[in-house]
């Protein structure tokens, strides 16, 4: 299906470009230390745009998503810290964000209130939730077997299945068509038979595990539970997906135009470090790419 | 001469819209315009408009060159274009709407200066609506009455109206016709694009047949009879629009698909009741507005609704589309834009999407299944497309129509409710979607057809069932059926 690979070429030219200023003009970039650092850090902002990358394509948004990456983080962590193995522990704090998602996604399609009201409930109950369990403290204490999810090779391994997983679903199988189909026009999927409802439901509890998922990494990388983890991550994981070029509005993108566009900006902050430039310009320099992004995405559909 | 336009040119992407169009519009004359779907129609008028800047030839107003691709400047010279889609804010009053980018007053806005001048103009266009109310509660053909009010504000003098009877009722054409004579004999021409022959001939002086980005014809309307402008238009004769006569009359004695008793859900429809038996036709006549497709929706389970329903014999209720579909039910959509294509999506995922879970293995699309399906089903139901992940959205409306058609006729269905399947549609497209729908009463698919038009109720069903205010106000068979009977019923 050639229509499922709109491919927005235009972010993976960019990335492409950018791998190769990067190596030439700077002899880090292309060091095993740096690279295996870009994708540590990187692969839990794209964890959760590819779940953001499913909401937007409905035409919804998940401001959730970063809270949640706190919250199943601080349980995971809490699971640990009283001794339970790592797998129920996992379990937990994935659980967590699956009835986050849930929730986000009942609310939605039950109560019909637009996802970003929704979910800008959520995130500041979550967030609530996750300073209220620890009372704001971190949980430490963590068996060092808990780090290993986030070694270089770890975070790639799950980075890679989750987009693998993510592209067969959307592409490949009757529930991801009707992603797109309700992206595109929601009644006349409803009347085509589609159950919108249930895919709806499934699209934000999809996001929500993704997130969880994300936040059980940034508490092995920290080897804590942080309440404040993930902070500000949904909109790292919106910028991802529009970078990557799928359509606020729904049924257009791809996933791989998000992965592509998580490594753009995490390339750019990592080409910005290099180049020591501040943080409060790397702020500016971030914005402006978003900026462009969506300006190209407008220029190109007109 | 008031407007001429001459050697006009367009190419979009290569494909000629226009190629070297002359185009004359005489002061106070309604012309014409028409051709089939892609004919260049909406090309012609929006270089007219000055929306599309053309590649090559000039258009004059009063012998002054007229600018082009400059909307605003054309609308000032007094060329005024009603689109089908209108261009008002709903939420603002009519007032506002008429007036927006010329408001009185330079500070301030003389509220009421501007209320009585469009109250005036309202006035005389018979719309009874107050200029204060917001367009959001107007209907179609009001909403349409302040687009043509905007324009006579504007002193327009030459009005073009793309399209505009597709979604009124007959009541409405006819004041609409009505309005524009009356324009005309204040001056004011008419440009006046349509597919439908019989407003053509009841309104035009002059007419004016595109094929294929071509000029074919300019004559009297008085010249012309319909067998003739179809001729010119097609390129060829379609000697029976309707050949239902070639097909027996369905006997009303094979068994009943469907059967609708005292269906309601209020205030949209109340105590609807209809039976259709296998292989048969049946329209739903009646105006916009009289509830015959939210009792369609209600069928298909797509409206919530009391009363009682049976399919081959079985009480049936349906709570989703999708409940409807798996029974064997289709409800094919009459708003192809807002309710029934993908446009992003391809041809094939458009047709495909309805029974895309019996093309999976394990879960999991087989694409050459599906592309196969999609193929074959193109080919069945001649969607006309470059290449099956054309984007939905750039076909034809014709070719467009028939994709939906496809997506929900994949599968041999017991019941088809089809909701004004010819709207938009071209006459060639025309004859071929009601070839489609004699096919598949042989194959002993019972049908629905929500139709406002006229002819083509009287030409193709078996049955006519007539909707008025909600309610179902009587039944027709074809042998009973005038145009006359099934009017009274229907007002």
């Amino acid at each position: 299906m050639s229509t499922h690979r709109v491919f927005n070429y235009a972010i993976f030219v960019a990335l492409a470009l950018e791998c190769i200023v990067l190596a030439t003009a700077t002899d880090s970039f292309l060091t095993t230390a740096n690279l295996t650092n870009v994708i540590r850090q990187n692969a839990f902002t794209a964890i959760l745009a590819a779940g953001m990358t499913f909401v937007i394509l409905i035409a919804g948004i998940d401001l959730s998503v970063g809270s949640v990456v706190g919250l199943s983080g601080v349980f995971c962590a809490d699971a640990l810290a009283r001794g339970h193995g790592l797998g129920p522990s996992l379990a937990t704090g994935i659980m967590i964000g699956v009835l986050v998602g849930f929730f986000n996604g009942v609310v939605t399609t039950t109560m019909r209130i637009p996802s970003f009201v929704v979910t800008l409930a959520t995130m500041l109950i979550v967030r609530g939730a996750a300073f209220k369990y620890t009372d704001a403290r971190t949980i430490t204490g963590l068996p060092a077997s808990f780090e290993v999810l986030s070694t270089g090779a770890a975070s790639a391994a799950m980075m890679i299945i989750v987009f693998v997983v993510s592209w067969i679903v959307l592409t490949r199988t009757p529930f991801g068509r009707h992603v797109y189909a309700i992206g595109g026009n929601e009644d006349a999927a409803w009347l085509s038979g589609v159950r919108v409802r249930r895919v709806t439901l499934a699209v934000y509890t999809i996001c929500g595990a993704t997130a969880a998922l994300a936040g059980v990494l940034v508490a092995s990388r920290l080897n804590a539970g942080y309440p404040r983890a993930g902070e500000y991550y949904e909109l790292d994981a919106i910028a991802a997906v529009v970078v990557g070029g799928t359509s606020l509005f729904g049924g257009r993108g791809s996933i791989w135009g998000t992965l592509a566009g998580a490594l753009f900006i995490g390339i750019l902050n990592n080409g910005l470090n290099l180049y020591r430039v501040s943080p409060y310009d790397q702020m500016v320099v971030k914005g402006a790419v978003l900026l462009a992004a969506a300006s190209l995405d407008r220029w190109r559909t007109g | 001469m008031l407007l001429r336009a001459h050697g006009l040119a367009k190419a979009f992407a290569g494909v000629h819209a226009l190629s070297g169009v002359d185009f004359e519009l005489r002061g106070g004359e309604v012309h014409a315009l028409v051709g089939e779907n892609g004919a260049g129609k909406s090309t012609l008028i929006k270089v007219l408009g000055g929306a599309v800047v053309p590649d090559a030839g000039s258009v004059r107003l009063d012998d002054r060159p007229l600018a082009v691709g400059d909307p605003r400047a054309v609308r000032r010279a007094g060329v005024s274009i009603v689109y089908q889609e209108f261009t008002l804010v709903p939420d603002l009053t009519i007032t506002d709407n008429i007036f927006l980018g010329r408001e009185h007053g330079r500070l301030w806005l003389r509220r009421a200066d501007m209320e009585r001048d469009a109250q005036r103009v309202l006035d005389e266009l018979g719309v009874r609506a107050a200029a204060s109310s917001r367009v959001r509660t107007l209907s179609i053909a009001q909403q349409q009455m302040v687009e043509i009010a905007r324009a006579l504000q504007e002193q327009a003098r030459v009005l073009i109206l793309d399209e505009p009877t597709a979604t009124l009722s007959s009541v409405e054409v006819d004041r609409l016709l009505h309005v524009v004579r009356q324009l005309r004999s204040r001056g004011i021409s008419t440009i006046y694009v349509s597919h439908r022959l019989e407003e053509i001939f009841a309104i035009a002086d002059r007419v004016t047949v595109l094929r294929d980005g071509q000029h074919v014809l300019t004559q009297d309307a008085a010249a012309l009879d319909r067998t003739s402008l179809i001729r010119a238009m097609v390129g060829r004769e379609i000697d029976q629009e309707f050949s239902s006569a070639a097909r027996p009359a369905a006997s009303t004695t094979a068994p009943a698909v469907l059967e609708v008793r005292s269906l309601s859900a209020p205030p949209r429809f109340s105590n609807v009741s209809l039976t259709v038996h296998a292989g048969e036709i049946v329209a739903l006549a009646g105006l916009i507005g009289a509830g015959r497709t939210s009792a369609a929706l209600a069928v298909a389970g797509a409206i919530p609704a009391h009363g009682e329903i049976y399919l081959n014999g079985e009480p049936v209720r349906f709570r989703t589309p999708a409940d409807a579909i798996a029974h064997g039910v289709a409800y094919v959509t009459e708003d192809r834009k807002g309710r029934g294509l993908f446009p992003e999506l391809g041809v094939d995922a458009n047709i495909t999407l309805t029974y895309l879970s019996t093309f999976a293995r394990a879960g999991v699309i087989d694409a050459a299944r599906e592309r196969r399906a999609a193929a074959d089903a193109a080919k069945r139901f001649d969607v006309r497309a470059a290449r099956l992940s054309q984007p939905a959205g750039t076909l034809s409306g014709g070719n467009q129509q028939k994709a939906l058609l496809a997506r929900f006729l994949l599968k041999p269905r017991a019941l088809v409710i089809l909701d004004e399947p010819t709207r938009g549609v071209d006459v060639g497209a025309r004859a071929e979607i009601y070839a489609l729908m004699r096919r598949l009463t042989a194959e002993g698919t019972a049908i629905v057809m929500i139709s406002s038009d006229l002819p083509e109720v009287l030409g193709i069903a078996d049955r006519i069932v007539v909707m008025r205010d909600g309610r179902t106000t009587g039944e027709l068979t074809r042998a009973e059926a005038t145009a006359e009977r099934v009017m009274a019923l229907a007002s």
